[in-house]
């Protein structure tokens, strides 16, 4: 029993990140439906979005609520859609699948996947594993090293998992419940107040966050430069909204006199700009109770094991759509070495691609020559019952 | 006797002050909608709309996808419950730690930073009635005339 390629699923609560293992990157699909205003007549799922003329007013309809999977119902649609013939089919009794789920996921849950893949997909061969598992598989192939602090920073939470010799170190996983949901809702409701009401457009705000964000390296100091008028004020700049006929995409771009109206319709981004990620260093900034990542990074590693330590502090990897502001990985590191004591080094390394990062980690783990040891087959399935997938899968 | 009273009396008693209760209910209810899907004027409309699943059953679009398989529909039913159920579940079932509650992490070392409602700026004072936060004259009177006890309760 030795197939030649394997599905691999990376389920995230905004896109999946799908792919057979002998493809070079997966394709990356939104994991919802949406609906939008000016297309009445059909919703749009997942990827079918690229068909949508007018992306204003999208309605989501998202399968994962606080990153676990919640309505099912959406997530069938989904997951039909992506194996069928117009996104990436699949034959699962050809295919082993590793499909990804969400650290300390619910049991009921877990009993819901195991049925779903086993029952409705007729899976052959399934592994169920958190992403955090694939990206530590895929960080340790390339570095060989013996502990690893995975930073995953997604769309509905950031989780912080310290790995000792490749096992997860449960009693030092760290949570912060900010993401790139609340990052894009934040901005949504401080341009709302000062300048435009663009409640329901999440979608074009997204854009907005992903092309004009950055995390500030000294935060006080750019709210300085920010406060200041003219040409010292290096970032204050307009966004150039979409009007979905000559513009699909908006754009940043230099703030220029009035007189030279261009006769688009733009946001004037100043102290947004690096504000918003800025929740994710301090969520208390909003009134959430919670440490930054600097903080939590060695909240977390304070929890495991005294000579664990100065290994993990070397191999820190960050991945996940929120690592994509430039800036991430350097305030990170700068806060971290403050941080931590200074005998120690402290190696932090972004992901080269943080949004398939675990994705390629599951290619990996195909290759491994154990990989069927960690999957379940459908006769075990049916000869032992849901109990055996929640001894076999660390979830 | 009622006439008789200062004008500027009647005023300040006339000017509320929103309790502690009252203004962590508000910071809950901002901190509530940085997790929704979708915003429209009533949150509470909108709630039932994401479970309710909008505008989909009038169109043609139910999952009417032909195969001998099972429908959309029926692991809606199936697997039916909501994130504090399974919260709850999981607190039982799962209670010694390490589980999903235990490992959210605990408030900052550091201070809270402070910024201006209206700018965003840094804000060094404090709104009277409502408790939010403003950095100057000017921001405070947008404040008072916007959002100050306006805005839900």
């Amino acid at each position: 029993m030795s197939e030649t390629s394997c599905y691999i699923l990376d389920n995230g609560g905004y896109t999946a990140k799908v792919g057979f293992s002998t493809t070079n990157e997966p394709k990356i699909v939104p994991n919802c439906i949406m609906k939008a205003k000016s297309e009445r007549r059909r919703p749009f799922i997942a990827s079918q979005i690229d068909e949508c003329r007018d992306a204003s007013g999208l309605f989501y309809i998202l399968p994962f609520q606080k990153g676990f999977l919640i309505n099912w119902d959406t997530q069938k649609t989904v997951w039909d859609f992506i194996f069928s013939k117009e996104c990436c089919p699949v034959n699962f009794s050809e295919a082993p699948l590793i499909i990804t789920e969400p650290l300390f996921n619910f049991s009921s849950i877990q009993e819901a996947m195991t049925e779903i893949f086993f029952e409705e997909y007729e899976c052959q061969s399934l592994l169920r594993i958190n992403a955090t598992d694939l990206a530590e598989y895929h960080y340790r192939k390339l570095n060989s090293n013996e502990s690893t602090v995975v930073v995953d920073s997604g769309y509905s939470f950031t989780y912080i998992v310290p790995y000792i010799k490749g096992k997860k170190y449960k009693d030092g996983i760290r949570r912060i419940d900010v993401g790139g949901k609340v990052l894009t809702n934040h901005l949504k409701e401080i341009i709302s107040y000062r300048q435009l009401n663009v409640m329901d457009e999440t979608y074009v705000i997204n854009q907005v966050k992903e092309d004009s964000c950055f995390v500030s390296q000294d935060f006080m100091a750019d709210m300085e430069i920010a406060k200041t008028r003219g040409s010292e004020n290096t970032i204050v700049k307009d966004y150039v909204l979409p009007d979905y006929t000559t513009i699909r995409r908006g754009y940043l771009r230099d703030v220029v006199k009035p007189d030279e109206d261009l006769e688009q319709q733009t946001l004037r981004l100043n102290n947004e700009r690096f504000s918003i990620p800025e929740l994710l260093f301090r969520p208390s900034d909003v009134g959430i109770p919670q440490m930054g990542i600097p903080e939590a990074i060695m909240e977390a590693i304070g929890a495991c094991p005294e000579e664990n330590k100065e290994s993990l502090l070397e191999n820190i990897v960050l991945y996940g759509g929120c690592t994509l502001f430039p800036g991430f990985r350097d305030r990170v590191y700068n806060e971290v070495r403050a941080f931590a004591l200074d005998h120690y080094d402290v190696n932090v390394t972004l992901a080269d691609n943080p949004l398939t990062y675990p994705w390629e980690g599951g290619k990996f783990l195909f290759k491994d020559p154990e990989f069927y040891s960690f999957c379940m087959t459908k006769e075990e399935y049916e000869e032992e019952g849901k109990a055996l997938a929640f001894e076999r899968f660390d979830i | 006797m009622a006439s008789r009273e200062s004008g500027r009396v009647k005023e300040s008693e006339k000017r509320r002050v929103l309790d502690d209760a009252a203004r962590k209910r508000r910071a809950r209810k901002a901190i509530e909608a940085l997790e929704q899907d979708n915003f429209h004027e009533d949150p509470h409309a909108d709630l039932v709309m994401s479970k309710k699943v909008p505008k989909f059953a009038d169109s043609n679009e139910k999952p009417t996808r032909k195969k001998k398989t099972r429908s959309a529909e029926y692991y809606k039913m199936r697997f039916r419950k909501t994130f504090a159920q399974l919260v709850e579940e999981d607190a039982s079932s799962r209670s010694e730690p390490p589980n999903y509650l235990s490992a959210q992490v605990p408030p900052s070392k550091f201070p809270d930073r402070h910024f201006c409602a209206v700018c965003g700026f840094p804000s060094n004072y404090t709104c009277i009635p409502c408790g939010a936060r403003y950095c100057s004259v000017k921001c405070l009177g947008t404040h008072l005339d916007t959002r100050c006890l306006k805005w839900t309760a």
